[in-house]
């Protein structure tokens, strides 16, 4: 099958959206690794069918001007990437990834990237080359530029459980953000809105540890579909903390959707969750670059 | 959005399955997919589910949303499953196997409303695994077992993994193995489970070549293209990840997994309620499937493995 928005099967008859149902729910998307691989262009080009094919309207690249094992390393391909979060700034975003282990050059990356240029968030990694995690000193310039630039914040965040004895986080890498660590940085900035990533891998305990703090938004990609995480998210934190994102190419929008669409929610929070809030959370920023919310 | 009709040679093809078993499920009260409980079913509907993995009751881990059969079998026929092998997650951690086989087999009669097919368990390793294989066989009427080999402690190197396959394959009984239930870094702390590795599995065929075997919650075993290319193995696609990941996989283009895996190796499986029904359904869709790959993989593979009488 060559058209990429055909069927053979209508979803509507296994109890699922159309692709007119989900290009109705305006799903933002805010974690795309579409710009990896030995081929980042050709694999965006490759991925964005996708994001076609699922109705997607917007994804936020988390690699632009840098992949997240090397944050400050010229990739080739910062031009191309400039101009198609130019040109396609209907429906392509940018995140930069910065480094707490390096803030003056994450603060460099940021005035460039972000408030001279076409980005709109940064991205923290899960690594394991040094040990400052997201909640060390050296976090607060990088936050709090992030703050007036109003620029969004996402934080990778696993409880990969391991050590001895066992626990969860125990087999983190050394600079791998906890959900525990998110919540410590959101202490020390309540102003500014952190998106705690992947739900801290467990979600059970990730909604915990970040519960109190209303700064803190929860995003689901990037683990495997469990039913009735998403449930307990809306329990446990309303609607209005979550925020989606897909994890393509290496995860699939098939996973990433079905956890939101287990849920038993009311139309109203399920476009929260697909989109309502990040755009909320972006309004300020895209307004300020005239980009179309 | 377009859609290809279906029209009834497709609908007639997918609700072939090998005719000696027919009887067998029919007097089980199992409605055979989209057959209607064999009544002809209209040229216009679209074809019904074989969901190849599910399980009933709880995960030992967590209270699951769809515990109860009744919501469970609800749920499935919502999204047009109209056959469900199901295990017990009770096999996963109990000793006595026998306790849990005779419960599934009761819950799937008394609440299956004819859409549960069970599927029993049995460890090799443990004393008088026979008499386990032949209730699940004669006395429960279970068209085939469902091993958990890491959660039983054994590899399938172990020679008494060749023994059950060859006592279950003169039976006549279709073989699961469940190569990874939950992704091991998200584990409850007190248990160590890696993924099963399924390569003995390349050796331990070549003694049993007429077992049919599947594999559960594949997506570790898949990366190994010599299980692939040298036995006859079928996979459910439950957690086979990756955007686009079916069709990627049937055209050897997956973006991380260098195997490529034919439409007629893959069967559908939800590995519900521990997983949402709709990852797995939603796959389907992500994928640019042609409508022959989707009757095979929903349907008509499935068929064909179900036992011989």
């Amino acid at each position: 099958m060559t058209n990429w928005t055909e069927f053979a099967f209508n979803p509507a008859d296994y109890g699922l959206p159309t692709r007119e149902d989900l290009v109705k729910l305006r799903i933002w998307d805010i974690h795309y690794h579409g710009f990896t691989g030995s081929d980042p262009m050709g694999q965006h080009a490759e991925t964005m069918k996708y994001v076609e094919r699922m109705g997607i309207e917007r994804v936020f690249s988390l690699e632009i001007a840098g992949h997240l094992d090397r944050p400050f390393v010229a990739t080739g391909i910062e031009a191309q990437q400039q101009t198609i979060l130019e040109k396609e700034s209907h429906r392509v975003s940018g995140l930069v990834c910065v480094d707490p282990a390096d803030p003056d050059r994450s603060v460099e990356k940021m005035v460039r990237w972000i408030r001279n240029g076409p980005c709109v968030g940064i991205k923290y990694a899960g690594h394991d080359r040094h040990n400052i995690r997201c909640n060390h000193p050296n976090n607060d310039p990088i936050i709090s530029l992030a703050g007036e630039l109003h620029a969004l914040v996402y934080i990778h965040s696993w409880l990969k459980v391991g050590g001895d004895p066992r626990r969860p986080g125990g087999g983190n890498g050394a600079g791998e953000a906890t959900p525990m660590d998110v919540a410590a940085l959101a202490q020390r900035f309540p102003e500014v809105p952190l998106i705690c990533g992947h739900s801290g891998g467990d979600w059970e305990l990730g909604i915990r540890a970040v519960r109190p703090y209303k700064n803190v938004y929860l995003e689901f990609a990037g683990s495997d579909p469990h039913s009735g995480a998403v449930d307990l998210a809306v329990r446990e934190l309303g609607a209005e903390r979550i925020v989606w994102g897909g994890h393509t190419p290496s995860r699939s929008y098939a996973t990433e959707l079905s956890k939101v669409l287990d849920a038993d929610l009311t139309a109203d929070q399920r476009r929260l969750i697909l989109g309502g809030n990040l755009r909320r959370l972006a309004t300020p920023i895209f307004q300020k670059k005239g980009y179309k919310i | 959005m377009p859609q290809s009709p279906i029209d009834r040679r497709d609908f007639l093809k997918g609700s072939l399955l090998p005719a000696a078993a027919l009887p067998i499920l029919f007097a089980r009260g199992v409605e055979v997919a989209g057959s209607g409980a064999g009544q002809a079913a209209p040229a216009t509907d679209p074809p019904g589910i074989i969901d190849t993995n599910v399980h009933l009751f709880d995960w030992p881990f967590r209270t699951l949303k769809y515990r109860h059969t009744t919501d469970l079998v609800a749920k499935l026929r919502k999204h047009r499953v109209s056959q469900a092998w199901a295990g017990n997650f009770e096999a996963v951690l109990h000793k006595n196997l026998d306790v849990a086989n005779s419960r599934l087999v009761e819950e799937c009669r008394a609440r299956g409303e004819g859409l549960l097919l069970p599927f029993g368990s049995v460890n090799p390793t443990w004393p008088d695994w026979e008499e386990d294989l032949r209730r699940c066989h004669e006395v429960y009427r279970m068209p085939g077992v469902r091993l958990y080999p890491n959660y039983h402690n054994y590899r399938l190197d172990a020679p008494e993994v060749v023994q059950l396959l060859r006592r279950a394959t003169e039976r006549g009984l279709v073989v699961q193995i469940a190569i990874e239930l939950e992704d091991e870094r998200v584990h409850h702390p007190i248990i160590t489970v890696p993924p099963v590795n399924a390569a003995p599995l390349i050796d331990a065929l070549k003694s049993v070549p007429d077992a049919r075997v599947q594999l559960l919650n594949p997506l570790t075993a898949v990366r190994n293209s010599n299980l692939i290319r040298e036995t006859a193995v079928v996979f459910d696609m439950s957690n086979l990840e990756g955007t686009g990941a079916i069709g990627r996989l049937i055209e050897g283009k997956h973006v991380s997994i260098r195997s490529t895996i034919p439409a007629s190796r893959l069967l559908f499986g939800s590995h519900a309620p521990y997983a949402p029904c709709e990852a797995a359904l939603l796959r389907l869709f992500e994928s640019p499937l042609e409508r022959d790959q989707l009757l095979a993989i929903v349907r008509e593979n499935a068929g064909r493995l179900l036992p011989r009488a």
